[in-house]
């Protein structure tokens, strides 16, 4: 176990299938404390994965998560709900309760784990609010708000019992322009204000690039590459350097595994 | 295909049912057992006793109508030959008590409320409602899916009785009201031949059988269905076959014990 006074979330080891395919394959990942940190990665190299098996929704084949000293994969299930309320999560398509307005949603963490009096419950909602700026959106339900306010809902529900710990999926995926600026402040302005940690999963590069203290650079089951934004951008990883400039051939092939064009193509006339 | 491949494919195909047996054996363990921490439990409870009771009434008592008035019909038209058409109200109320009242409650049941759970309860996965429950640090095993079994437990076995007492006065309707029958031998006779402990509490047993069952059925496939619009179509369709079979399985086995 590392000092859990500078690294919040120690991934040591990790290895994790899905099916057949090896998504993690010994993965060391350390969070620094009160940082921004990304994990950057092309689609589908595990990055959502890893911020399930950090919230232990997913248990690792083999490795240890160690979150505030404690290894989330051993731990009872009672532990590990009381582990998760100093945890926040944004999930990718927001996933607010259907059934309740966007005043409930947010007031649904401290109506379960407190027994805050009313009046308080409504400050502290209203406070969330504000500071997504959706104060006067209280009464609409989720089914009445755009996608980027149906996230910014997801964000002040997410932070209502002041977590140690903020993951965000893929929080800027299908925002425009202004809702993206919106988001990309307000996870750096809430990371320094509440004096969270947050990990940033996403491959939008820009953006993530522009608030990340640290970041890792994962694919193929393996973490390609780690450091600052500037260190990242002038590495001479071959890899590293197509995913930061967006080159669409290299390393990373443009063609999915397939069979040798010309005999793929002639294989047809060949069963004529 | 070869013959190793079949006896490959009957493997995995055993063993994917055990696992599900198993998963779904954990799903009601871990529901049931333990306390839920949250002080609402018993609003959150009342909630689904009326979507899954109170809004289930309507069909369970038009149900129940037609059916106490087919049989009484039925039955006078037979026993009538035999002159016994004073012992309708009889035949009614033992057939509703014992075999028509729990069955086609629970069938019912799987069908409209049921299929319900299920889709409800897979969309909120697929959305990843529960999902996000979780990371709340909120148990949804607690909070959505134990209020709901409880709810089924409680209501089937009350909507089989106000299904057996509708049918009764359906059947009444038929054969006293439009068939003349005399409305003290309908009555009396029921009362002479209807036992409390053999016929209306052994229906009220099968009853808390079939609620379990479906019920149970119904969450769990909703809880463990793929989520995805195909999943949740098919975890809505196997609730209703599933529930269905096995409600029908069972009842022969409880007749078979108990009369």
């Amino acid at each position: 176990m590392t000092d859990s006074s500078d690294y919040i979330v120690d991934l040591q080891q990790i290895t994790f299938r899905r099916g057949s395919r090896l998504i993690f394959d010994g993965v060391d990942i350390r969070i620094p404390r009160g940082k921004v940190t990304g994990i950057m990665g092309p689609s589908g190299c595990g990055k959502t994965t890893l911020l399930r098996l950090i919230g232990a929704q997913l248990r690792p084949d083999r490795g240890a998560i160690w979150v505030n000293g404690q290894n989330i994969p051993e731990l009872g299930r009672e532990q590990l709900f009381a582990a998760r309320q100093h945890m926040g999560m944004l999930f990718q398509s927001g996933a607010l309760f259907t059934d309740l307005n966007v005043f409930e949603n947010v007031a649904f963490p401290l109506r379960v784990h407190t027994e805050l009096p009313e009046d308080m419950i409504r400050d502290l909602v209203l406070l969330k609010l504000q500071a997504v700026g959706l104060r006067g959106a209280r009464e609409l339900m989720p089914d009445e708000l755009s996608g980027g306010m149906k996230r910014r809902v997801a964000l002040a529900r997410a932070i209502a019992l002041d977590p140690e710990l903020m993951m965000y999926d893929e929080p800027f995926v299908g925002q425009d322009p202004i809702s993206m600026g919106v988001l990309v402040r307000l996870i750096r302005l809430l990371n320094d204000a509440l004096g969270l940690t947050s990990i940033v999963v996403s491959h939008d590069l820009a953006e993530t690039a522009s608030i990340a203290d640290y970041l890792y650079v994962v694919g193929d089951g393996q973490v390609l590459g780690q450091g600052t934004p500037d260190e990242l951008m002038n590495s001479d990883n071959p890899r590293i350097r197509q995913f930061m400039q967006g080159e669409p051939d290299g390393p990373v092939p443009f063609h999915f595994q397939a069979p040798e064009y010309l005999s793929d193509l002639l294989q047809q006339e060949h069963k004529r | 295909m070869s013959v190793m491949s079949r006896v490959g494919l009957l493997g995995r195909a055993g063993l994917d049912t055990l696992s599900a047996l198993g998963r779904s054996g954990l799903f009601l363990f871990n529901a049931l057992l333990g306390r839920a921490r949250f002080g609402n439990g018993f609003t959150l409870l009342l909630q689904q006793l009326y979507s899954v009771g109170v809004l289930s009434l309507a069909i369970i008592i038009v149900s129940g109508l037609f059916i106490g008035m087919v049989l009484a019909l039925q039955g006078y038209n037979i026993l009538v030959g035999y002159g016994s058409e004073q012992a309708v109200g009889q035949m009614v109320a033992l057939t509703l008590l014992r075999e028509l009242g729990p069955v086609v409650t629970a069938l019912l049941f799987a069908g409209r409320a049921g299929s319900a759970l299920t889709a409800e309860i897979g969309l909120m996965k697929a959305t990843e409602q529960l999902s996000s429950m979780e990371m709340i640090g909120v148990d949804p095993l607690k909070y959505v899916i134990a209020p709901r079994l409880w709810a089924g437990f409680i209501s089937m076995p009350l909507l089989a009785m106000i299904f057996c007492v509708v049918g009764i006065w359906g059947g009444s309707l038929v054969a006293v009201d439009w068939l003349g029958v005399y409305s003290g031998s309908y009555w009396a006779n029921m009362q002479n031949s209807v036992e409390f402990v053999d016929d209306v509490l052994n229906g009220m047993v099968k009853a808390v059988a079939f609620a379990f069952v479906v019920t149970w059925i119904a969450v769990f496939q909703g809880y463990d269905c793929e989520p995805t619009s195909e999943g949740i179509s098919r975890s809505t369709t196997r609730t209703v076959v599933y529930a269905s079979l096995a409600v029908l399985g069972l009842d022969f086995i409880l007749t078979a014990l108990m009369f």
